[in-house]
């Protein structure tokens, strides 16, 4: 029965991710996605407006607002629920008096809470695919009836208006949109996590990460404010690099402005953005590591 | 209540007739830790110099009064403490290696577990941190629920489990990958009298099986009756420390207990004794000796048990 110990065990990172993600589901955090449902249903056949492109616009709107607000709250609250409620519950003493290295216990746990972010995304996302695809068909019927009652139905118009809906309607865009609101959250919830190795209580970590992923939106604009005008090229560099390190710049994952306007996004821009946002999580993770190894429970 | 085990218990027990005996199960070496003060708050010495050493197979119990530094000496221990000197092992590994944590199953004092796991799906997680899987981990899961009395509330979700059953449960955990040494931290504290016995009778039975027990416990009673050897602590040092036996002992008085004596035969016992006064022997205390509370306790509870039994029978 003895279990053999492993230096890296991917087993033990599963079952510490597997035991995040059932607990997260099981505190009905998930029912979020029935109000996004009802939301999503409700802007797209509730509220008509006069041209199919603005009722096409408006529910992509309105749903990436719902999938930015359940990642973003989802990557600061619940994060920072996880290591210091374990801490106050003593349900760390029993995890790390098992053989389990104090990194593993920190991937486990993002590893958890980005598979409940990735499946809520993926779930929201095929929710809106569905309604979007069901919606654009109806518009498209209704604008043709409309130009059939005028007897202006000729093959020109019915192309312009599928071409002006397709634009507007369900597209690949949609999906690189939805990722690049999960890469985003993805670099919260390990700020946040690092956060919450140092923080005395988690209204401090929600506090702190709220401050900087306000920070980090509003990054590029303070660094044309306060560096570009009063510092020359290297310090300006500088300073920008210490405060992107501080405060991740959040703004390269708001390309949802692109996707709802029906624009393409270039391939070269979707790498970079995954690449920069691989690159802040590996770099808080380590952070991570190195101020919970020392730390004393 | 025996302890459930499985046929590759046998390779865990080969393993341990592998270790030498001049190999202790823990040993602590001048062990000192101060934490740091924060802002405004001056540095504590929670464990001044500490040493002490628990052979394989033995039951050692830790004492002392709250803040006396066993928590921070079990920690220290476990790996969940660096100590500012001084060393800690286990079987021959230091503290600080993951790895030494393999061979303990620890129960901290007052524990809690994920609120939304029921009682088998909690062992099985612990269990997967120890490198455990599949239906060898389910079907052991399942053995120490019964052991602990707990199987009714294998599907029950900890959140609901009463501070007796968390308690049980985390004595489930610390034994559910077979541990060469258990670390109890006051193990049957908020645990009715019935239980309480329940797991002095396990620790006993781990100790027949050649499980090192390390425990703290606020009930002194009944560390005496598990305990081989005892450490006293006290403002962070160890101030006593040996087998229970010795400690306990009061060597220049001898105790008599007689069944069924008569006045008569007590009266002549008293006489005889008169006759030494010339070398210092006196008798100190004649009478009925008493019963514990607890053992009180246990037989009402059991005959009422019983008579309920008989009432359903009948």
């Amino acid at each position: 029965m003895k279990g053999s110990y492993a230096r890296f065990s991917l087993r033990r990172i599963l079952a510490l991710a597997s035991a995040t993600l059932t607990q997260l589901i099981r505190m009905r955090i998930l029912v979020f996605l029935l109000i996004f449902s009802a939301i999503v249903v409700g802007v797209g056949f509730v509220f008509p407006l006069p041209t199919p492109e603005q009722q096409l616009k408006l529910l992509k709107d309105v749903s990436f607002g719902a999938l930015q607000f359940f990642s973003v709250a989802m990557a600061v609250v619940a994060t920072a629920l996880l290591l210091p409620r374990d801490l106050e519950d003593r349900t760390l003493y029993t995890i790390l008096a098992k053989p389990v290295p104090r990194h593993e216990y920190l991937l486990g746990k993002l590893l958890g809470l980005l598979a409940l972010i990735g499946g809520g995304l993926i779930v929201m996302d095929l929710i809106l695919c569905g309604v979007l695809y069901v919606r654009q068909e109806m518009v498209f019927q209704e604008f043709i009836a409309a130009l059939r009652s005028e007897g202006l139905e000729t093959p020109e118009s019915t192309a312009e208006v599928r071409l002006m809906v397709d634009q507007q309607g369900l597209s690949w865009t949609l999906h690189a949109g939805v990722f690049a609101v999960f890469l985003k959250a993805a670099v919260i919830s390990s700020l946040a996590l690092m956060i919450s190795t140092f923080a005395s209580s988690t209204l401090f970590t929600v506090v702190c990460t709220f401050c900087a992923v306000i920070i980090g939106h509003g990054q590029q604009l303070a660094r044309e404010f306060f560096f570009h005008r009063h510092l020359d090229g290297i310090w300006e560099k500088a300073a920008s690099t210490v405060f992107a390190i501080l405060a991740p710049d959040l703004q390269m994952f708001d390309i949802v402005d692109n996707v709802i306007n029906g624009e393409a996004v270039p391939s070269g821009a979707m790498l970079s953005m995954t690449g920069m946002g691989a690159m802040y999580v590996v770099g808080y993770l380590i952070v991570a590591h190195l101020l919970f190894v020392e730390k004393e429970l | 209540m025996a302890v459930p085990t499985d046929p590759s218990r046998d390779a865990a027990e080969g393993d341990r007739s592998v270790d030498s005996p001049a190999v202790p199960a823990v040993e602590v070496d001048g062990l000192t830790k101060v934490f740091k003060g924060g802002l405004g708050k001056r540095r504590f010495t929670a464990v001044r110099d500490l040493s002490l050493r628990v052979e394989p197979g033995e039951v050692y119990g830790l004492i002392g009064p709250n803040g006396c530094g066993k928590s921070t000496t079990m920690k220290a221990i476990l790996g969940l403490l660096t100590p500012t000197e001084g060393r800690t092992s286990i079987f021959g590994r230091s503290s600080k290696e993951v790895a030494s944590r393999q061979a303990v199953g620890f129960l901290p004092e007052n524990p809690y577990f994920y609120k939304h796991l029921n009682g088998l799906e909690t062992l099985v997680f612990y269990g997967q941190l120890c490198g455990l899987s599949g239906a060898a981990l389910k079907a052991r899961a399942m053995d120490l629920l019964k052991m602990t009395g707990l199987e009714d509330a294998a599907d029950r979700r900890g959140g609901g489990f009463s501070k007796g059953m968390l308690q049980r449960l985390g004595l489930a955990q610390a034994l559910v990958h077979e541990p060469r040494l258990l670390v109890l931290d006051e193990p049957t504290a908020g645990v009715d009298p019935i239980g309480s016995r329940k797991i002095r009778d396990l620790i006993l039975e781990f100790r027949e099986r050649g499980i090192t027990v390390l425990v703290t416990s606020h009930l002194l009673e009944q560390l005496q009756e598990v305990c081989d050897r005892i450490g006293i602590m006290a403002h962070g040092k160890m101030v006593r420390e040996g087998r229970l036996s010795d400690l306990i002992a009061v060597e220049d008085q001898t105790e008599l207990i007689i069944e069924n004596a008569s006045d008569a035969m007590l009266e002549e016992l008293k006489a005889v004794i008169a006759k030494g006064a010339a070398s210092g022997a006196r008798l100190i205390r004649a009478g009925n000796p008493r019963t514990t509370l607890e053992r009180l306790f246990l037989e009402a509870s059991e005959k009422a048990n019983a008579d309920e039994g008989k009432g359903v029978e009948s």
